[in-house]
Protein backbone atom coordinates (compact mmCIF):
# COMPACT_ATOMS: atom_id res chain seq x y z
CA UNK A 1 0.00 0.00 0.00
CA UNK A 2 3.07 2.30 -0.07
CA UNK A 3 2.43 4.45 -2.83
CA UNK A 4 5.63 5.33 -5.03
CA UNK A 5 6.33 8.84 -6.71
CA UNK A 6 5.05 9.13 -10.28
CA UNK A 7 1.65 8.18 -9.30
CA UNK A 8 -0.18 10.94 -7.65
CA UNK A 9 -0.82 14.50 -9.23
CA UNK A 10 0.30 17.98 -7.75
CA UNK A 11 -3.70 18.43 -6.25
CA UNK A 12 -2.85 15.45 -4.38
CA UNK A 13 0.03 15.42 -3.61
CA UNK A 14 -0.75 18.90 -2.04
CA UNK A 15 -3.85 18.31 0.17
CA UNK A 16 -2.27 14.65 1.70
CA UNK A 17 0.92 16.73 2.71
CA UNK A 18 -1.28 20.09 4.49
CA UNK A 19 -3.49 16.94 6.20
CA UNK A 20 -0.40 14.71 7.40
CA UNK A 21 1.52 18.11 8.63
CA UNK A 22 -1.35 19.02 10.46
CA UNK A 23 -2.09 15.55 11.86
CA UNK A 24 1.37 14.46 12.92
CA UNK A 25 1.86 18.60 14.55
CA UNK A 26 -1.55 18.15 16.21
CA UNK A 27 -0.14 14.38 17.59
CA UNK A 28 3.13 15.65 18.77
CA UNK A 29 1.68 17.98 20.79
CA UNK A 30 -0.83 15.94 22.76
CA UNK A 31 1.48 13.33 23.59
CA UNK A 32 4.09 15.99 24.90
CA UNK A 33 1.21 17.44 27.13
CA UNK A 34 0.09 13.80 28.30
CA UNK A 35 3.58 12.50 28.69
CA UNK A 36 6.24 15.08 28.73
CA UNK A 37 9.67 14.11 28.07
CA UNK A 38 9.43 10.95 28.04
CA UNK A 39 6.92 10.81 24.73
CA UNK A 40 11.15 11.12 22.59
CA UNK A 41 12.79 7.73 23.91
CA UNK A 42 9.21 5.78 24.32
CA UNK A 43 7.83 7.00 20.82
CA UNK A 44 11.19 6.16 19.16
CA UNK A 45 11.80 2.78 21.22
CA UNK A 46 8.43 1.57 19.59
CA UNK A 47 8.33 2.87 16.02
CA UNK A 48 11.63 0.52 16.24
CA UNK A 49 8.91 -2.51 17.68
CA UNK A 50 6.73 -2.07 14.60
CA UNK A 51 9.37 -1.89 11.86
CA UNK A 52 11.39 -5.21 13.96
CA UNK A 53 7.42 -6.84 14.14
CA UNK A 54 6.83 -6.27 10.35
CA UNK A 55 10.08 -8.52 9.65
CA UNK A 56 8.25 -11.19 10.64
CA UNK A 57 6.23 -12.78 7.95
CA UNK A 58 3.30 -15.51 7.80
CA UNK A 59 2.17 -17.54 5.24
CA UNK A 60 -1.01 -15.98 3.63
CA UNK A 61 -2.11 -18.32 0.71
CA UNK A 62 -0.55 -20.43 -2.12
CA UNK A 63 3.00 -19.99 -0.87
CA UNK A 64 2.65 -15.47 -0.91
CA UNK A 65 3.34 -14.33 2.86
CA UNK A 66 2.42 -11.40 4.37
CA UNK A 67 3.45 -9.27 7.58
CA UNK A 68 1.71 -6.85 9.81
CA UNK A 69 1.19 -3.03 9.54
CA UNK A 70 0.63 -2.20 12.62
CA UNK A 71 -1.08 0.97 13.19
CA UNK A 72 -4.35 -0.94 14.65
CA UNK A 73 -2.04 -2.72 17.43
CA UNK A 74 -0.19 0.72 18.21
CA UNK A 75 -3.78 2.39 18.33
CA UNK A 76 -5.21 -0.44 20.79
CA UNK A 77 -2.47 -0.37 22.74
CA UNK A 78 -1.43 3.37 23.05
CA UNK A 79 -4.07 5.31 21.12
CA UNK A 80 -4.75 6.94 18.24
CA UNK A 81 -2.13 9.82 18.53
CA UNK A 82 0.44 7.67 19.32
CA UNK A 83 0.29 5.64 16.49
CA UNK A 84 0.05 8.35 14.40
CA UNK A 85 3.42 9.60 15.64
CA UNK A 86 4.73 6.02 15.13
CA UNK A 87 3.78 5.12 12.15
CA UNK A 88 4.74 8.33 10.44
CA UNK A 89 7.77 7.79 12.06
CA UNK A 90 8.07 3.93 11.03
CA UNK A 91 6.86 5.51 6.75
CA UNK A 92 9.45 8.02 7.32
CA UNK A 93 12.09 5.86 7.93
CA UNK A 94 10.96 2.80 4.92
CA UNK A 95 10.80 6.04 2.63
CA UNK A 96 14.45 7.06 3.40
CA UNK A 97 15.94 3.73 3.98
CA UNK A 98 13.87 1.46 1.62
CA UNK A 99 12.47 3.76 -0.63
CA UNK A 100 8.95 1.84 0.52
CA UNK A 101 6.71 4.53 -0.59
CA UNK A 102 7.74 7.93 -2.45
CA UNK A 103 9.09 11.41 -1.12
CA UNK A 104 6.47 13.28 -2.50
CA UNK A 105 3.94 10.56 -1.73
CA UNK A 106 4.95 10.28 1.71
CA UNK A 107 2.01 12.81 2.57
CA UNK A 108 -0.75 10.40 1.02
CA UNK A 109 0.99 7.27 2.40
CA UNK A 110 0.95 8.97 6.52
CA UNK A 111 -2.72 10.12 5.82
CA UNK A 112 -3.71 6.24 4.88
CA UNK A 113 -1.40 4.47 6.89
CA UNK A 114 -0.75 6.46 10.06
CA UNK A 115 -3.71 8.62 10.39
CA UNK A 116 -6.70 7.05 8.49
CA UNK A 117 -5.81 3.32 9.79
CA UNK A 118 -4.64 4.44 12.87
CA UNK A 119 -8.20 6.38 14.46
CA UNK A 120 -10.69 3.82 12.33
CA UNK A 121 -9.27 0.48 14.12
CA UNK A 122 -8.92 2.92 17.20
CA UNK A 123 -12.78 3.59 17.44
CA UNK A 124 -14.03 0.60 15.87
CA UNK A 125 -11.98 -1.09 18.84
CA UNK A 126 -13.92 1.48 21.47
CA UNK A 127 -17.49 0.66 19.68
CA UNK A 128 -16.75 -2.81 20.05
CA UNK A 129 -15.98 -2.92 23.35
CA UNK A 130 -19.40 -0.88 24.44
CA UNK A 131 -20.99 -3.25 22.41
CA UNK A 132 -19.75 -6.87 23.48
CA UNK A 133 -18.27 -5.66 26.51
CA UNK A 134 -14.73 -6.03 28.20
CA UNK A 135 -14.48 -9.93 28.75
CA UNK A 136 -11.38 -11.70 26.98
CA UNK A 137 -13.49 -12.86 23.98
CA UNK A 138 -15.22 -9.93 23.28
CA UNK A 139 -12.00 -7.52 23.37
CA UNK A 140 -10.58 -9.51 20.98
CA UNK A 141 -13.30 -9.63 18.43
CA UNK A 142 -12.80 -5.85 18.53
CA UNK A 143 -9.37 -5.99 18.14
CA UNK A 144 -10.27 -8.61 15.16
CA UNK A 145 -12.36 -5.96 13.73
CA UNK A 146 -10.65 -3.11 14.09
CA UNK A 147 -7.25 -4.61 12.68
CA UNK A 148 -9.16 -5.58 9.60
CA UNK A 149 -11.19 -2.50 9.21
CA UNK A 150 -8.05 0.01 9.35
CA UNK A 151 -6.67 -2.12 6.32
CA UNK A 152 -9.41 -1.80 4.36
CA UNK A 153 -10.10 1.68 5.08
CA UNK A 154 -6.75 2.84 4.66
CA UNK A 155 -6.42 0.58 0.97
CA UNK A 156 -9.91 2.44 -0.04
CA UNK A 157 -8.30 6.20 1.02
CA UNK A 158 -5.43 5.00 -1.34
CA UNK A 159 -7.69 3.97 -4.06
CA UNK A 160 -9.57 7.06 -4.10
CA UNK A 161 -6.05 8.86 -4.33
CA UNK A 162 -4.84 7.14 -7.07
CA UNK A 163 -8.28 7.23 -8.77
CA UNK A 164 -8.22 11.22 -8.68
CA UNK A 165 -5.19 11.18 -9.88
CA UNK A 166 -5.65 9.78 -12.70
CA UNK A 167 -3.25 6.66 -12.58
CA UNK A 168 -5.78 4.09 -12.80
CA UNK A 169 -9.29 4.39 -13.32
CA UNK A 170 -11.75 3.92 -10.51
CA UNK A 171 -13.92 0.96 -11.71
CA UNK A 172 -10.49 -0.84 -11.33
CA UNK A 173 -8.45 0.29 -8.52
CA UNK A 174 -11.41 0.71 -6.36
CA UNK A 175 -12.22 -2.59 -6.32
CA UNK A 176 -8.52 -4.00 -6.33
CA UNK A 177 -7.29 -2.50 -3.50
CA UNK A 178 -10.47 -3.32 -1.59
CA UNK A 179 -10.29 -7.06 -2.70
CA UNK A 180 -6.93 -7.42 -2.20
CA UNK A 181 -6.56 -5.72 1.02
CA UNK A 182 -9.99 -7.30 2.74
CA UNK A 183 -7.43 -10.40 2.78
CA UNK A 184 -4.89 -8.85 3.86
CA UNK A 185 -6.96 -7.50 6.70
CA UNK A 186 -7.91 -10.60 7.85
CA UNK A 187 -4.42 -12.00 8.27
CA UNK A 188 -3.85 -8.44 10.27
CA UNK A 189 -6.56 -9.08 12.49
CA UNK A 190 -5.52 -12.83 13.14
CA UNK A 191 -1.77 -11.33 14.19
CA UNK A 192 -3.03 -8.66 16.09
CA UNK A 193 -5.50 -10.71 17.93
CA UNK A 194 -2.55 -12.70 18.68
CA UNK A 195 -0.57 -10.28 19.91
CA UNK A 196 -3.32 -9.02 22.05
CA UNK A 197 -4.14 -12.12 23.64
CA UNK A 198 -0.70 -12.83 24.67
CA UNK A 199 -0.29 -8.92 25.88
CA UNK A 200 -3.47 -9.99 27.90
CA UNK A 201 -2.41 -13.22 29.40
CA UNK A 202 1.19 -12.23 30.39
CA UNK A 203 1.32 -8.30 31.32
CA UNK A 204 -2.49 -7.45 31.57
CA UNK A 205 -1.37 -4.49 32.77
CA UNK A 206 -0.18 -3.19 29.33
CA UNK A 207 -3.79 -3.26 27.92
CA UNK A 208 -4.73 -0.60 30.55
CA UNK A 209 -1.95 2.30 29.76
CA UNK A 210 -3.06 5.95 29.25
CA UNK A 211 -4.18 6.44 25.60
CA UNK A 212 -2.71 8.80 24.08
CA UNK B 1 24.23 -9.72 13.85
CA UNK B 2 23.42 -8.63 9.94
CA UNK B 3 22.02 -5.19 9.38
CA UNK B 4 24.22 -4.68 6.20
CA UNK B 5 20.37 -3.68 4.06
CA UNK B 6 19.91 -0.28 5.92
CA UNK B 7 21.55 2.61 4.37
CA UNK B 8 23.95 0.43 2.18
CA UNK B 9 27.24 2.25 0.57
CA UNK B 10 26.11 5.70 2.89
CA UNK B 11 29.45 5.42 4.63
CA UNK B 12 31.58 5.73 1.62
CA UNK B 13 33.57 8.22 0.17
CA UNK B 14 32.57 10.77 -2.56
CA UNK B 15 32.07 14.14 -4.08
CA UNK B 16 28.47 13.44 -3.20
CA UNK B 17 28.68 11.78 -0.16
CA UNK B 18 30.60 14.59 1.42
CA UNK B 19 27.51 17.27 0.53
CA UNK B 20 25.55 18.83 3.04
CA UNK B 21 22.33 16.80 3.45
CA UNK B 22 20.31 19.88 3.41
CA UNK B 23 21.90 20.49 -0.38
CA UNK B 24 21.10 16.56 -0.88
CA UNK B 25 17.59 16.60 0.26
CA UNK B 26 16.55 20.12 -1.41
CA UNK B 27 18.02 18.67 -5.13
CA UNK B 28 16.10 15.39 -4.22
CA UNK B 29 12.96 16.90 -3.29
CA UNK B 30 13.03 19.60 -6.61
CA UNK B 31 14.18 16.62 -8.80
CA UNK B 32 10.82 14.61 -8.07
CA UNK B 33 8.46 17.52 -8.08
CA UNK B 34 10.14 18.50 -11.51
CA UNK B 35 9.79 14.58 -12.72
CA UNK B 36 5.91 15.01 -11.83
CA UNK B 37 5.23 17.83 -13.33
CA UNK B 38 6.62 17.13 -16.64
CA UNK B 39 3.68 16.60 -19.49
CA UNK B 40 3.64 12.99 -20.62
CA UNK B 41 5.30 14.14 -24.23
CA UNK B 42 8.28 15.73 -22.83
CA UNK B 43 10.56 13.34 -23.79
CA UNK B 44 13.66 16.19 -24.44
CA UNK B 45 12.90 16.74 -20.24
CA UNK B 46 12.79 13.25 -19.36
CA UNK B 47 16.42 13.05 -21.71
CA UNK B 48 17.67 15.64 -19.59
CA UNK B 49 16.92 13.75 -15.82
CA UNK B 50 18.46 10.98 -17.03
CA UNK B 51 21.42 12.05 -18.15
CA UNK B 52 21.24 14.42 -14.65
CA UNK B 53 20.83 11.02 -12.53
CA UNK B 54 23.66 9.45 -14.71
CA UNK B 55 26.31 12.33 -13.98
CA UNK B 56 24.82 11.99 -10.28
CA UNK B 57 25.21 8.52 -10.02
CA UNK B 58 28.80 8.45 -11.42
CA UNK B 59 29.92 11.16 -9.22
CA UNK B 60 28.40 9.24 -6.46
CA UNK B 61 30.86 6.10 -7.15
CA UNK B 62 27.55 4.30 -5.85
CA UNK B 63 27.39 0.81 -7.74
CA UNK B 64 25.11 1.02 -10.89
CA UNK B 65 23.46 -2.65 -10.95
CA UNK B 66 22.84 -1.64 -6.59
CA UNK B 67 20.78 1.31 -7.79
CA UNK B 68 19.16 -0.97 -10.71
CA UNK B 69 18.31 -3.84 -8.12
CA UNK B 70 17.00 -1.55 -5.20
CA UNK B 71 15.07 0.78 -8.05
CA UNK B 72 13.01 -2.80 -8.86
CA UNK B 73 10.85 -1.88 -5.25
CA UNK B 74 8.43 -0.03 -7.42
CA UNK B 75 7.13 -3.10 -9.36
CA UNK B 76 4.56 -4.39 -6.99
CA UNK B 77 3.22 -1.69 -7.04
CA UNK B 78 3.33 -0.97 -11.10
CA UNK B 79 1.80 -4.47 -11.83
CA UNK B 80 -1.10 -3.83 -9.53
CA UNK B 81 -2.16 -0.67 -10.32
CA UNK B 82 -0.64 0.84 -13.13
CA UNK B 83 -0.78 -2.18 -16.31
CA UNK B 84 -4.54 -2.49 -16.26
CA UNK B 85 -4.39 1.32 -17.07
CA UNK B 86 -4.12 0.48 -21.02
CA UNK B 87 -7.50 -2.29 -21.01
CA UNK B 88 -9.78 0.25 -19.38
CA UNK B 89 -8.91 4.09 -20.50
CA UNK B 90 -11.13 5.09 -23.12
CA UNK B 91 -10.29 5.99 -26.59
CA UNK B 92 -8.43 5.58 -29.93
CA UNK B 93 -8.15 1.91 -30.16
CA UNK B 94 -4.58 0.68 -30.43
CA UNK B 95 -5.25 -2.47 -30.65
CA UNK B 96 -7.71 -5.85 -29.81
CA UNK B 97 -6.66 -9.38 -28.85
CA UNK B 98 -8.87 -12.32 -28.23
CA UNK B 99 -7.92 -13.62 -24.96
CA UNK B 100 -9.47 -16.90 -24.68
CA UNK B 101 -13.19 -15.59 -23.39
CA UNK B 102 -12.50 -11.84 -23.48
CA UNK B 103 -12.24 -9.52 -26.22
CA UNK B 104 -9.53 -6.78 -24.61
CA UNK B 105 -8.86 -3.81 -26.72
CA UNK B 106 -5.67 -1.56 -25.79
CA UNK B 107 -6.00 2.45 -26.16
CA UNK B 108 -3.64 4.77 -26.90
CA UNK B 109 -4.09 7.20 -24.43
CA UNK B 110 -3.76 4.22 -21.97
CA UNK B 111 -0.45 3.19 -22.89
CA UNK B 112 0.46 6.62 -23.03
CA UNK B 113 -0.82 7.81 -19.24
CA UNK B 114 0.90 3.78 -18.43
CA UNK B 115 4.16 5.15 -19.68
CA UNK B 116 4.56 7.84 -17.94
CA UNK B 117 3.72 6.78 -14.93
CA UNK B 118 6.22 4.52 -15.00
CA UNK B 119 8.96 6.48 -16.07
CA UNK B 120 8.18 8.91 -13.35
CA UNK B 121 8.03 6.03 -10.97
CA UNK B 122 11.31 4.98 -12.03
CA UNK B 123 13.28 8.33 -11.86
CA UNK B 124 11.77 8.92 -9.12
CA UNK B 125 12.85 6.34 -7.31
CA UNK B 126 16.28 6.45 -8.84
CA UNK B 127 17.32 9.90 -7.50
CA UNK B 128 15.71 9.08 -3.86
CA UNK B 129 17.99 5.72 -3.85
CA UNK B 130 20.65 7.74 -4.94
CA UNK B 131 19.98 10.00 -2.04
CA UNK B 132 20.49 7.70 1.14
CA UNK B 133 22.94 5.67 -0.51
CA UNK B 134 25.25 9.06 -0.28
CA UNK B 135 23.95 10.31 3.09
CA UNK B 136 23.86 8.35 6.68
CA UNK B 137 20.83 8.13 8.15
CA UNK B 138 21.91 10.19 11.49
CA UNK B 139 23.30 13.20 8.63
CA UNK B 140 20.06 12.97 6.95
CA UNK B 141 17.70 13.85 10.18
CA UNK B 142 20.14 16.46 11.20
CA UNK B 143 19.33 18.07 7.53
CA UNK B 144 16.02 17.07 8.20
CA UNK B 145 15.78 19.46 11.45
CA UNK B 146 17.97 22.01 9.68
CA UNK B 147 14.85 22.19 7.43
CA UNK B 148 12.24 22.53 9.67
CA UNK B 149 10.82 19.62 10.38
CA UNK B 150 9.54 19.37 13.81
CA UNK B 151 12.55 18.92 16.57
CA UNK B 152 10.35 16.12 18.59
CA UNK B 153 9.79 13.86 15.13
CA UNK B 154 13.36 14.17 15.00
CA UNK B 155 13.92 13.18 18.03
CA UNK B 156 11.88 10.21 17.53
CA UNK B 157 13.54 9.29 14.53
CA UNK B 158 16.76 9.22 15.88
CA UNK B 159 15.64 6.96 18.76
CA UNK B 160 14.10 4.63 16.30
CA UNK B 161 16.89 4.55 14.12
CA UNK B 162 19.08 3.94 17.41
CA UNK B 163 17.06 1.04 18.55
CA UNK B 164 16.24 -0.53 14.94
CA UNK B 165 19.32 -2.61 14.98
CA UNK B 166 18.85 -4.03 18.55
CA UNK B 167 14.92 -4.81 18.07
CA UNK B 168 15.86 -6.55 14.43
CA UNK B 169 18.62 -8.31 16.80
CA UNK B 170 16.21 -9.05 18.90
CA UNK B 171 14.09 -10.69 16.30
CA UNK B 172 16.65 -12.64 14.43
CA UNK B 173 17.26 -14.09 17.80
CA UNK B 174 14.19 -14.93 18.32
CA UNK B 175 13.38 -16.36 14.89
CA UNK B 176 16.48 -18.50 15.02
CA UNK B 177 15.03 -20.23 18.43
CA UNK B 178 11.69 -20.49 16.65
CA UNK B 179 13.27 -22.15 13.12
CA UNK B 180 15.06 -24.62 15.79
CA UNK B 181 12.18 -25.96 16.88
CA UNK B 182 11.41 -27.12 13.77
CA UNK B 183 8.33 -24.44 13.16
CA UNK B 184 5.85 -24.89 10.36
CA UNK B 185 2.83 -27.32 10.18
CA UNK B 186 -0.78 -25.57 10.16
CA UNK B 187 -1.22 -22.14 8.93
CA UNK B 188 -3.39 -21.45 12.09
CA UNK B 189 -0.33 -22.89 14.23
CA UNK B 190 1.87 -20.76 12.68
CA UNK B 191 0.30 -17.35 12.75
CA UNK B 192 -0.30 -17.95 16.54
CA UNK B 193 3.26 -18.22 16.89
CA UNK B 194 4.29 -14.99 14.72
CA UNK B 195 1.24 -13.43 17.36
CA UNK B 196 3.20 -14.55 20.65
CA UNK B 197 6.50 -13.57 19.03
CA UNK B 198 5.60 -10.19 18.19
CA UNK B 199 3.83 -9.92 21.90
CA UNK B 200 6.62 -10.76 23.35
CA UNK B 201 8.68 -8.29 21.32
CA UNK B 202 5.86 -5.61 22.34
CA UNK B 203 6.29 -6.40 25.86
CA UNK B 204 10.15 -6.14 25.55
CA UNK B 205 10.60 -2.90 23.37
CA UNK B 206 8.09 -1.22 26.18
CA UNK B 207 10.36 -2.40 29.49
CA UNK B 208 13.17 -1.24 27.26
CA UNK B 209 11.87 2.16 26.85
CA UNK B 210 10.85 3.06 29.97
CA UNK B 211 14.64 1.68 30.88
CA UNK B 212 15.96 4.05 28.62
CA UNK B 213 13.72 6.46 29.99
CA UNK B 214 15.25 5.97 33.24
CA UNK B 215 18.49 6.35 32.29
CA UNK B 216 18.31 9.57 30.41
CA UNK B 217 16.60 10.68 33.28
CA UNK B 218 19.44 10.07 35.72
CA UNK B 219 21.66 11.76 33.00
CA UNK B 220 19.72 15.07 33.51
CA UNK B 221 17.42 14.95 30.20
CA UNK B 222 15.53 17.58 29.84
CA UNK B 223 13.60 17.09 26.36
CA UNK B 224 16.60 18.68 24.32
CA UNK B 225 19.15 16.96 22.13
CA UNK B 226 22.37 18.37 21.73
CA UNK B 227 24.79 17.26 19.16
CA UNK B 228 28.37 18.52 18.25
CA UNK B 229 28.66 17.92 14.84
CA UNK B 230 27.98 20.95 12.88
CA UNK B 231 26.75 20.85 8.99
CA UNK B 232 28.32 23.07 6.61
CA UNK B 233 27.20 24.20 3.56
CA UNK B 234 30.77 24.46 1.62
CA UNK B 235 31.11 26.00 -1.88
CA UNK B 236 30.69 22.33 -3.09
CA UNK B 237 26.94 22.45 -2.20
CA UNK B 238 26.58 26.16 -3.84
CA UNK B 239 27.65 24.56 -7.05
CA UNK B 240 25.50 21.15 -7.08
CA UNK B 241 22.39 22.88 -6.02
CA UNK B 242 22.32 25.78 -8.33
CA UNK B 243 23.72 23.50 -11.33
CA UNK B 244 20.87 20.59 -10.46
CA UNK B 245 18.63 23.23 -9.94
CA UNK B 246 19.45 25.48 -13.16
CA UNK B 247 19.46 22.29 -15.42
CA UNK B 248 15.67 20.59 -13.61
CA UNK B 249 14.02 24.02 -13.94
CA UNK B 250 15.09 24.63 -17.38
CA UNK B 251 14.14 20.86 -18.73
CA UNK B 252 10.74 21.17 -17.02
CA UNK B 253 10.54 25.24 -19.02
CA UNK B 254 11.60 23.36 -21.92
CA UNK B 255 8.43 21.94 -22.45
CA UNK B 256 6.45 25.50 -22.34
CA UNK B 257 8.37 26.85 -25.28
Amino acid sequence: MHIPDGFLNMATVASTYTISVGGVANAVRIANKKLGEKQVPMMGVLAAFIFAAQMLNFPVAGGTSGHLIGAALAAILLGPWAAVIIMSAVLIAQSLIFQDGGLLALGANIFNMAIIASFSAYYIYRLAQSLLGDSGKGQLIGVFAASWGSVLLASIACAVELAISGASPWGVVLPAMAGVHALIGIGEGLITSAVVSLVLATRADLMRLQKI
Amino acid sequence: MRHSFLDQYSDRDSLIHRLDPRTKLVSTFLFITAVALTPPDGWVSYALYSAILAIWLMLSRVPLGYVLKRSLVVLPFVVLIAIFIPFFREGEIAGSYNLWLWQVSVTHSGIIILRNILIRAWLSVLSLILLTSTTKLPDLLRGLEQLHMPRVMVMVLSFMYRYIFVLVDEVMRMKQARDSRNFGGRRWWQIRTVGNMIGTLFIRAYERGERVYAAMMARGFDGQSRTLKRLEFKPADAYFGLSLGTLVIWGNLINLI
